[in-house]
C-alpha cells in the first residue's frame, strides 16, 4: 500500500513534470492535445523511474538473506517518505484545483504565491522526503536505494526540459 | 537581480531589434554598442545574456536573434497564459464595448492591439469570442516584422478570424475604435508617456486599455522569483524583471493621459483586490470619449468598484 502510493506520487509529479517542460515553447491558442502529450511523456518518463526502481529492488531483495527485514525496513522508510510527500503532493492539487474558480485573481494568486514557490521548492522537497526516510533505516540497501530512486527523479524534469528544449529548437529552426 | 532593477535603463528586446522608423526595414545592431549601453548601468546580467547572442563581425546575427526573439516570445505567452490574460482582458474590453454600442456606433467595432507582439491577446478573444454577435474586428500592431510574422503564422494555424500588421498602431488608416496593449506602456518614458498617449487622439478613436505590470512593495522579489522559475532564456528573464521595475505607476499613467487627452476621462482600472490593500499584478489605463463615462460605470456593474476616479 505504501509503496503503491509512492509510486501514484511519483507519477503525478511526473505528468505535472512533463506538463512543466512543454510549457511556453507551444504559442498556439488550443493547445489540448499538445499538454495531453506532454503529460503523458512526463508520466511515461515517471513510471520508466518506478520500473528501475522496483528492478533496484526485487534485486535487493534476491540478494539478501533476510527478505522480510528487508521488507520491513524498506517499507518503513517509504511511510516516512509520504509524511513530506502527500502535504506537498496535497498542496500542489489543492492550488490546482483552486484554479478551477473562475476568478482572475484567485488565479493569479495561486501563481504568485502557491504553485510559482511550490515549483522553486520541489527538489528541496524530494531531497527533504527522501532523506527524513532512509535517515533513521537500518539497513544500507534501503538507503542505498532511496538515493538511488531521488536521484532518478531529480534528473526527470531536467531529462523531460532538455528533450522538450530540442524539439523546439529544431521547430524554430524550420520557422526560420 | 538588482542590477536589473533599474528602471531608468532599456530592456535587451528594446536594444537588440531595430527597425527604421520610416521605411521599418531592420537595421543592423552592432552588439558592442548594446554591451556599451548596458555596461554604463554596471548592468552585468544583462551583458551576460546579450554575449551570448551570436554575432557577424560584430553585428548581432539576425537570423538568429529572431529565433531568439521567438522562443522569448512563446515564453511571454506562458506567463499571459498562466494570469489568464485574455480573460482580464475580454473582461473589461467587453464593457467598453457595450458602453460604445449603448452610445449609438452601429458600425463594426475595430480593436487594435498595440505593440501585439506574437498576438497572444487578439488571438485568444479571435479564438474565444463570438466576434459577430459583437460586430468587432480584431487586429494586431506591430514595428517588429519577425513578431509579425509569427502571429498571422500563428492565427492561420488555428484559422483563427484576426490579422496582424507590422507597422505604427496610431498610423494613418489603422485606427481603432479600441486602443488596447499589454507591457507596452512602459516603454514609453518621460515626455514620451505623453507623446505616445496624445496619438490616441483620432477622430475614430473612442477608448484604450493599456494593462501594465503595477509597480509595488514585493513586485521586484515577485518579478524576479517568477521570472526565474518560469522563463528559461535569460533575455525573457532579465527584460521580465525589468519591465516590473519600469513600470509605471498608477498617478503617472493618469497624470499623462489627462495632460495629453483632455477629450478623454482617464483613470486607472483594478489596482487592489476586493476592496482591500493588496495591489493586483496587473492594472489597467482607461481612457473613454466623455459622453461615454456614465454608461462605462453602469455596464461595469458590481465590478465598478475596482475603477479609480476617472476624468
Ligand atoms: C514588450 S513588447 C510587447 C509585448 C506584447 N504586447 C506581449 O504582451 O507579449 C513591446 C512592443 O511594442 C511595439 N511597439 C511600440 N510602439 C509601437 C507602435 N507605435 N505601434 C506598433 N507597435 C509598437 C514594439 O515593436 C515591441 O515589439
Amino acid at each position: 500500500m505504501t509503496l503503491l502510493a509512492l509510486y501514484l506520487l511519483a507519477l503525478l509529479d511526473g505528468l505535472l513534470c512533463g506538463l512543466r517542460a512543454s510549457m511556453g515553447r507551444c504559442a498556439v491558442i488550443g493547445k489540448r492535445g499538445y499538454y495531453r502529450r506532454a503529460a503523458f511523456q512526463g508520466v511515461a518518463g515517471a513510471q520508466l523511474i518506478t520500473t528501475l526502481a522496483l528492478v533496484a529492488l526485487l534485486l535487493v531483495a534476491a540478494t539478501s538473506s533476510d527478505r522480510a527485514d528487508v521488507r520491513a525496513d524498506l517499507e518503513g522508510a517509504a511511510r516516512r517518505m509520504l509524511w513530506v510527500f502527500v502535504p506537498y503532493a496535497t498542496l500542489v492539487l489543492a492550488n490546482l484545483a483552486l484554479r478551477l474558480v473562475p476568478s482572475n485573481d484567485i488565479r493569479s494568486a495561486t501563481s504568485v504565491f502557491m504553485l510559482g514557490p511550490l515549483t522553486a521548492i520541489r527538489p528541496l522537497v524530494m531531497i527533504a522526503g527522501v532523506l527524513y526516510g532512509i535517515f533513521p533505516s537500518r539497513l544500507l540497501e534501503t538507503r542505498l536505494l532511496g538515493m538511488f530512486v531521488l536521484l532518478l527523479m531529480l534528473s526527470l524534469e531536467y531529462a523531460l526540459n532538455r528533450r522538450a528544449d530540442r524539439r523546439q529548437e529544431r521547430e524554430i529552426r524550420r520557422l526560420i | 537581480m538588482f542590477r536589473s532593477w533599474n528602471p531608468s535603463q532599456p530592456e535587451i528586446t528594446d536594444l537588440i531589434v531595430e527597425h527604421d522608423p520610416r521605411t521599418l526595414e531592420r537595421v543592423k545592431v552592432r552588439k558592442q554598442d548594446v554591451l556599451d549601453t548596458f555596461s554604463r548601468f554596471s548592468n552585468r546580467t544583462a551583458m551576460r545574456a546579450v554575449e551570448q547572442l551570436p554575432e557577424r563581425e560584430g553585428f548581432l546575427d539576425e537570423k538568429e536573434l529572431d529565433r531568439h526573439l521567438l522562443k522569448v516570445h512563446w515564453e511571454m505567452q506562458r506567463l499571459a497564459e498562466e494570469f489568464y490574460h485574455g480573460h482580464r482582458v475580454w473582461e473589461l474590453l467587453r464593457v467598453v464595448i457595450a458602453s460604445i454600442r449603448e452610445a449609438g456606433v452601429r458600425e463594426t467595432i475595430r480593436i487594435v492591439d498595440v505593440g501585439c507582439g506574437i498576438g497572444y491577446v487578439i488571438r485568444w478573444m479571435a479564438a474565444n469570442i463570438p466576434l459577430d454577435k459583437y460586430r468587432i474586428e480584431l487586429a494586431g500592431m506591430d514595428l517588429n516584422s519577425t513578431l509579425i510574422n509569427e502571429a498571422n503564422r500563428l492565427a492561420g494555424a488555428e484559422e483563427l478570424p484576426c490579422r496582424f500588421l507590422q507597422g505604427d498602431a496610431f498610423s494613418n488608416g489603422h485606427s481603432g475604435h479600441i486602443f488596447t496593449s499589454t507591457g507596452v506602456i512602459h516603454h514609453f518614458r518621460g515626455p514620451g508617456l505623453p507623446q505616445f498617449l496624445g496619438r490616441h487622439e483620432q477622430p475614430e478613436t473612442q477608448a484604450f486599455l493599456h494593462f501594465d505590470f503595477q509597480p509595488w512593495l514585493l513586485a521586484p522579489v515577485g518579478a524576479w522569483l517568477f521570472h526565474y522559475l518560469r522563463m528559461r532564456t535569460a533575455v525573457a528573464r532579465h527584460d521580465g524583471v525589468l519591465s516590473a521595475a519600469r513600470a509605471h505607476d498608477g498617478r503617472t499613467l493618469r497624470e499623462a493621459a489627462r495632460e495629453a487627452l483632455p477629450e478623454f476621462a482617464s483613470g486607472i482600472y483594478g489596482a487592489k483586490i476586493w476592496n482591500t490593500p493588496a495591489p493586483r499584478v496587473f492594472h489597467t489605463l482607461v481612457g473613454l470619449r466623455r459622453p461615454l463615462v456614465e454608461e462605462f460605470r453602469r455596464q461595469l456593474g458590481r465590478r465598478r468598484s475596482r475603477l479609480g476616479e476617472l476624468r
